[in-house]
């Protein structure tokens, strides 16, 4: 990549520091798989064991166990990717609104959005709640994926990323008859790709992880996300008693965030590099 | 698309054949973690092991002998009360739910849980059969809200094999001290014999453990910790006592420092000091390294309630029940209420494996319980036992401020005097918030 940019050919001494670097951010990883594959009477006494054989699947075995697991998984999945496509359509059309037209109250209305990233999501929990509530849309699909829909981060990150392509790409289109969707559609969404990729993946992170939200809106165990499914399926003291099993859930959680970015390794980091050199 | 209709149609008529289903639903909530994975199908409680294990065969062999009755279980994530919450607000909330009793307050006092005195009568539950302490810890003026499932607490977990090093056994029992100044003593006795810390502390991160200290050994000396519902007292000459005794202890690196739970527990098991004083629920795991040979507590365990140090012996506990939230039910579905608690009354005894104590006290002289390991000497706790009042709203939250300011105060991050005084400060403004 580096080569590629032209900078100079990186020297050994450089690229032991960033092995070295790299180590140290993969150890953490490694330990946790490493205790993953523990029973966890071995781990009670001393983490330590980790490091010695004999190492078991029985962790993994018995998450799998549960006959709910695969439907939390399944959950998250809807819900991840749920909220991702509808940030990625909400977040594209309100950013090229905002980029390109011209309509009354525009700034305003941008100031409003803009104003959205200050509010945390605790702050409006409460109404929130309640309005699902009123809705009767706790524990189910729609109850879970609205509030992500809710994406200031997403309108605010489209619209400067558009408003870096140049104008002149849509007024050659509409000298050619194009309409403003098709001109939306056909071109500024497919030069926005390294975007969009961008926001997928910080979305489905989002989705994925969140923990809050699912807690209180998904209240019957065949609505959990596998966050929270994963969380009540431990014992108290997990953390010590348990330790085994806790970091198998760890990792058995965090693999489906680890395909999407092997899958999109190579658009975050266009989109990086993109936005570094702006 | 002829043949999509059709076979929606057959779907349709396939699903309408299916059998109906008479049986009166009860939704439980509990949290335990889940384990059906190995008790998913098992009635047998008897083959049960921890908590998981117990409860989650308890309710299976409930559903199998009341084939009228079928209890569905959520399973939520300690310690569940954000769902329950939730639940209520969007009323809907479970039939039954697990809850610490110093939580019972928060509902109850709201109107959002039912009195349970008509559930056990129907039940013909014999209330008087209730322990002291889980009595006091379900009843709110006058009337019972919960079910009381255990009592749980502090206990000194002691290494025996040191103690013996130490010479602080007597006729093969751990000699514990009688007042502040014995303690004192044998813990430098305990130092010098083994080099090793009397006390293994969990000051970091475990506001509990701080906050037990202080309350069990305020409360052994009559302090009244709540003058009224909506305040504290804590900077008092006893509470300044309580907290000047351990912080001698760490002055005088008779206790750990710096340790948090997981790594007072390894220090534990590994036989690195005297005396862990940590819960009830922690029985089951250092009995089963007293079990295993090879291990440094192989046959070196002995378990006892905190020491009388001051006063008259008396102990902070909590305890775990079962609520009733305010909805409206069936008269089925209240029958089936009854006969669930029924049911758990009879099996509180299985529940006493788990290392907690039993809620009622035929169970503590039943000849079962007094055989199973350690629990005649653990047995006191349910006489000496004493919850927070009753009338006292966000007791979980307000230990989290005590054990938090204790802990500053006896590792000496604060002077006592301005730790008690926050403690009494921010308790205070949280009651103030309460109705």
């Amino acid at each position: 990549m580096a080569a590629r940019l032209g900078s100079p050919r990186l020297t050994w001494p450089a690229r032991a520091a960033l092995a070295f670097a790299a180590l140290i951010m993969l150890a953490p990883l490694l330990w946790t798989l490493l205790l993953s594959l523990k029973h966890n009477a071995d781990l009670v006494g001393h983490s330590g064991a980790a490091l010695r054989p004999p190492y078991t699947l029985a962790n993994y075995g018995a998450i799998f166990g549960n006959s709910l697991t695969l439907r939390w998984l399944l959950n998250s999945a809807i819900v991840a990717i749920g909220q991702t496509a509808g940030v990625l359509i909400l977040a594209s059309l309100a950013g090229y609104a905002f980029a390109r037209l011209q309509f009354p109250f525009r700034r305003t209305l941008f100031v409003i959005v803009l104003l959205g990233l200050a509010v945390p999501s605790q702050a409006v929990i409460l109404p929130q709640h309640q309005l699902f509530a009123w809705l009767h849309l706790h524990n189910s699909y729609p109850g879970l994926i609205l509030p992500g829909l809710v994406a200031p981060f997403g309108v605010f990150f489209m619209t400067t990323y558009m408003r870096g392509i140049p104008a002149e790409l849509d007024e050659a289109a509409m000298l050619d008859g194009a309409s403003r969707w098709t001109i939306f559609w056909k071109i500024i969404v497919p030069l926005t790709m390294p975007a969009q990729s961008t926001l997928a993946v910080f979305t489905f992170l989002g989705a994925w992880n969140d923990y809050w939200w699912p807690l209180i809106s998904a209240t019957r165990s065949d609505m959990y996300t596998l966050t929270v499914g994963l969380a009540a399926a431990q014992m108290n003291y997990a953390q010590t008693s348990g330790l085994g099993y806790l970091m198998a859930q760890a990792v058995f959680a965090s693999i489906p965030i680890f395909i999407v970015y092997i899958i999109f390794q190579k658009q975050i980091v266009r989109a990086m590099a993109g936005a570094a050199v702006r | 698309m002829k043949r999509l209709a059709a076979a929606l149609l057959l779907a349709l008529s396939l699903g309408s054949c299916a059998k109906p289903d008479h049986r009166t639903h009860i939704y439980l909530q509990r949290f335990f973690g889940e384990c059906g994975a190995e008790y998913g199908g098992s009635t047998d409680v008897a083959k049960a092991e921890g908590e998981c294990g117990i409860i989650t065969t308890l309710i299976n062999r409930f559903n199998a002998e009341n084939p009228d009755v079928h209890v569905d279980v959520n399973v939520v994530a300690w310690p569940g009360y954000p769902q329950l919450t939730a639940q209520v607000a969007a009323r809907d909330p479970p039939d039954l739910v697990t809850m610490h009793e110093g939580v019972i307050s928060d509902y109850a006092l709201k109107g959002l849980l039912e009195p349970v005195d008509d559930y056990l009568k129907a039940g013909g539950i014999d209330t008087a059969d209730f322990t002291d302490a889980a009595r006091a810890g379900v009843t709110i003026n006058g009337r019972a809200y919960g079910l009381p499932w255990d009592t749980h607490g502090g206990l000194f977990h002691v290494n025996t094999a040191l103690f013996a090093k130490a010479g602080l056994m007597r006729s093969g029992k751990p000699l514990l001290p009688n007042t502040a100044d014995e303690l004192i003593a044998q813990a430098k006795q305990f130092e010098a014999r083994t080099g090793k810390p009397y006390l293994i502390q969990s000051n970091v991160g475990d506001p509990a453990f701080a906050a037990r200290n202080l309350y069990t050994y305020m409360m052994a000396q009559g302090a009244v910790l709540f003058p009224d519902a909506h305040h504290i007292r804590l900077n008092t000459p006893v509470g300044v006592q309580v907290a000047t005794f351990f912080k001698l202890l760490n002055t005088q690196h008779l206790g750990t420092l710096n340790m948090d739970t997981p790594a007072a527990i390894a220090a534990f098991i590994n036989g690195e000091g005297g005396i862990y004083p940590t819960g009830t629920w922690m029985i089951g795991s250092f009995q089963q390294e007293a079990a295993t040979p090879g291990r440094p507590l192989y046959k070196s365990y002995a378990v006892f309630p905190y020491p009388r140090l001051w006063g008259s012996h008396v102990e902070y506990v909590s305890g775990h029940s079962w609520v009733v939230p305010t909805h409206q039910r069936t008269a089925q579905q209240r029958n089936a209420i009854s006969r669930f608690f029924k049911f758990m009354s009879a099996h509180n005894y299985d529940w006493a494996r788990t290392g907690h104590i039993p809620a009622f006290k035929s169970v503590l002289a039943d000849p079962r319980f007094k055989s199973l390991p350690h629990r005649d000497d653990i047995a006191p706790l349910a006489e000496i036992g004493r919850p927070l009042p009753s009338s006292i709203q966000r007791q979980n939250a307000i230990e989290g401020i005590v054990g938090e300011e204790a802990a500053a105060a006896f590792t000496g991050q604060k002077t006592i005097e301005r730790a008690l005084s926050d403690a009494e400060r921010r308790v205070d403004d949280l009651l103030a918030e309460v109705e």
